[in-house]
């Protein structure tokens, strides 16, 4: 199934924005605005709602010449791209964004046309699956698991590894039972929530020359 | 391709002189007239690549500029800015791409490198401090009576003595200055494992436009360089970075990490590196040092990472094989071929003999410099994804062992296997061992160039 690797959907979505001339800024600076001050971390929407491996958002402009030989060629219209991995099933993913996040995004989709708000949750699936295309083919980091299965395999893996660097040399009987009460600890703790794995990375990155 | 034209290239670019001692003078430069006519009066000192038939000189002499000081030689605006970017910014601008935050940031430097006072750097090498000090001498009698640019900073270093002889030890008591990549046309005695790796597991020397501007890189490509060509052409770019030595700190934390350690103290000292603090490679010989190894050319960088995946024998995080994987990313090593640096570069500070005491405030550490054509493809690259970050060898956030900007979180798996002499263990708490106190990119030109220069004869159009 092309939209489809492992229990990971591919999702890509295509929602031609509105061509307004007497708007100010465009509806495409609008959202490329609203955009560019989203959080990456535990505060943006994906974060919020249930389901996401990971989501990018694209104001897509138009193709652009890059000289002879190339042909010179335009889209009909600007689009919003919106690509996600996401957790099974598309219908119950695409209504769990509705619930969770209906402003954020009303905020972005309002730019595109036709679109009804995610208030009303048939119309909004609807719209969505409207826009979709197939994605034929996509890679998935981690196919087999689902956001909360990784998310405590992150948690998992870090706090072994703090525990393996705190427990070297110790006498085989205090690592067991320092080792039994670590993983009923570990058992006892809510997973870590989605966007708060990642480091706080002290370095910029980026284009070649930022 | 032809051979060099070796007398226009600037001799520190082809080779790295092993001459034991050193002094870098840095030039501030008030008035554009006066420091090109102190140029022009400089040029015939100037060590340029010839073959040293004759044997050693007695000192060398070399020369590199900040954009910044090209811009004080009143260089025409357009040839300024076809400069590439990051030199434009210089190395203090980069220090978010360069992961230099923490101890590391600017705001820790030196005065001179914090106040953007540098806009040349003179290199001088000698044989003897007296030939050195003859030198500098000269040096700066021709900065007197040209006037116009004053020294406004002067940085000693020189190889590690020890039993009286002058070694390639440096602080931390590992034996350095192994690989340098050969790059083509470069008459060098070339030794296997320091180009690129063939498919055929044999070693080629790397295309000379990764070093030298001008000429075609290993995509076939002239390498990104400032107008006109001719100004280009036979230079190279040259990072400058004083990094302090914090050698009581290292040397405690690796006494306390010892005490866990089954393997024994000197071989977790060469998991750090990749390497016996004698020079041995870890590939090569991971139970013992081995000086036949290090003392013979075609065996001393002769391996590859292929046969080692999980690391049990060289840790995957090692420093060596960070900054050089070989073949570590698979694809032949093709995937590191535009990565590659040539180090230049010496100690400074008084030597301590492990046993001594020794204190992280005394003067002591290491001067890098690193030619490359492309300081962002090049240098950057490396800083920022193999030494301060992971990912590429699978390692996460982890950073380099030794060089890494830790702050006292960092993290050192050495990979092992079920046995007591070579057990998997867990480095954690990294303090920073390295710190760094300022430095600069600098453009490097050929002997033409500077006559140009000199002669104001740089014309873009």
């Amino acid at each position: 199934m092309p939209n489809q690797n492992g229990s990971v959907y591919g999702l890509t979505i295509l929602s031609p924005i509105i061509d307004d001339e007497r708007a100010t800024p465009s509806h495409d600076l609008q959202i490329r605005n609203y955009l560019a001050h989203l959080s990456t971390r535990e505060e943006s929407p994906f974060a919020q709602a249930p389901g996401t491996h990971l989501a990018r958002l694209v104001v897509m402009d138009d193709v652009i010449y890059v000289g002879a030989p190339a042909c010179e060629e335009h889209l009909k219209s600007k689009y919003l791209i919106f690509e996600s991995n996401c957790d099974g099933d598309l219908d119950g993913y695409l209504s769990g964004l509705a619930t969770s996040i209906p402003d954020h995004l009303d905020a972005v989709w309002k730019h595109c046309v036709g679109y009804p708000g995610a208030a009303n949750h048939q119309a909004f699936v609807e719209y969505m699956k409207a826009c979709q295309l197939e994605t034929t083919f996509f890679f998935a980091a981690v196919n087999d698991k689902t956001v909360n299965q990784t998310l405590r395999a992150l948690q998992t893996q870090s706090a072994v590894a703090d525990f393996i660097a705190s427990h070297q040399g110790a006498d085989s009987a205090t690592l067991q039972r320092e080792f039994l009460e670590f993983v009923a600890h570990l058992k006892a703790l809510p997973p870590p929530r989605p966007g708060s794995m990642g480091p706080h990375r002290d370095i910029k990155t980026g284009g070649r020359n930022e | 391709m032809s051979k060099l034209n070796e007398t226009d290239v600037q001799g520190f670019v082809l080779r790295g002189y092993n001459l034991p001692v050193a002094r870098y003078l840095f030039l501030h430069f008030e008035d554009a007239q006066r420091t090109r006519k102190l140029i022009g009066r400089l040029l015939p000192e100037v060590t340029t690549g010839q073959r040293w038939d004759g044997g050693k000189p007695d000192s060398t002499v070399n020369i590199a500029f900040t954009h910044r000081g090209l811009q004080h030689l009143d260089l025409p605006d357009v040839t300024l800015l076809s400069f590439p970017v990051e030199f434009q910014h210089g190395m203090k601008h980069r220090a978010g791409i360069l992961g230099d935050c923490g101890v590391n940031s600017p705001d820790h430097w030196e005065k001179v490198w914090r106040e953007d006072r540098v806009h040349a750097w003179i290199g001088v090498n000698g044989q003897t401090t007296e030939a050195l000090e003859a030198c500098c001498a000269n040096i700066q009698s021709l900065i007197e009576e040209a006037g116009g640019a004053t020294i406004v900073d002067t940085q000693d270093a020189a190889a590690v003595v020890k039993n009286g002889k002058p070694t390639t030890s440096e602080h931390f008591g590992y034996t350095d200055g192994f690989g340098n990549p050969d790059f083509i046309g470069i008459e060098r005695s070339t030794q296997p494992g320091q180009g690129k790796l063939l498919p055929n597991g044999t070693w080629a020397p790397l295309a000379t436009g990764e070093l030298l501007l001008g000429y075609a890189d290993e995509a076939g490509e002239l390498p990104v360089a400032p107008i006109p060509h001719l100004l280009a052409s036979n230079g190279t770019f040259m990072v400058y970075r004083k990094m302090h030595q914090n050698v009581a700190t290292f040397r405690a934390y690796l006494d306390r990490q010892a005490e866990l350690y089954t393997g024994g103290k000197e071989k977790l000292a060469a998991k750090f590196i990749g390497r016996w603090r004698d020079g041995t490679p870890l590939e090569l010989s991971p139970d013992k040092p081995d000086p036949s190894i290090v003392q013979d050319p075609n065996r001393s960088t002769d391996f590859t990472y292929g046969g080692d995946g999980e690391g049990t024998r060289c840790p995957i995080g090692a420093h060596i094989r960070r900054v050089h994987p070989r073949d570590a990313f698979g694809f032949n090593g093709q995937l590191i071929n535009r990565r590659r640096i040539t180090r230049r570069g010496l100690p400074y500070g008084r030597f301590v003999p492990e046993g001594e005491p020794v204190s992280d405030t005394e003067e002591r550490g290491i001067i890098f410099m690193a030619l490359n054509a492309s300081l962002s493809r090049q240098f950057e690259f490396v800083q920022q994804q193999w030494v301060q970050y992971g990912n590429d060898s699978h390692l996460g956030n982890d950073k380099d062992m030794l060089i890494g900007n830790h702050g006292g979180r960092g993290r050192f798996v050495v990979q092992g296997e079920a046995s007591v002499t070579n057990p998997p263990f867990v480095c954690s708490g990294l303090p920073d061992f390295v710190e760094l106190r300022g430095g600069d990119y600098f453009f490097l030109p050929s002997i033409t160039a500077l006559g140009m220069i000199v002669m104001g004869l740089v014309d873009p159009r």
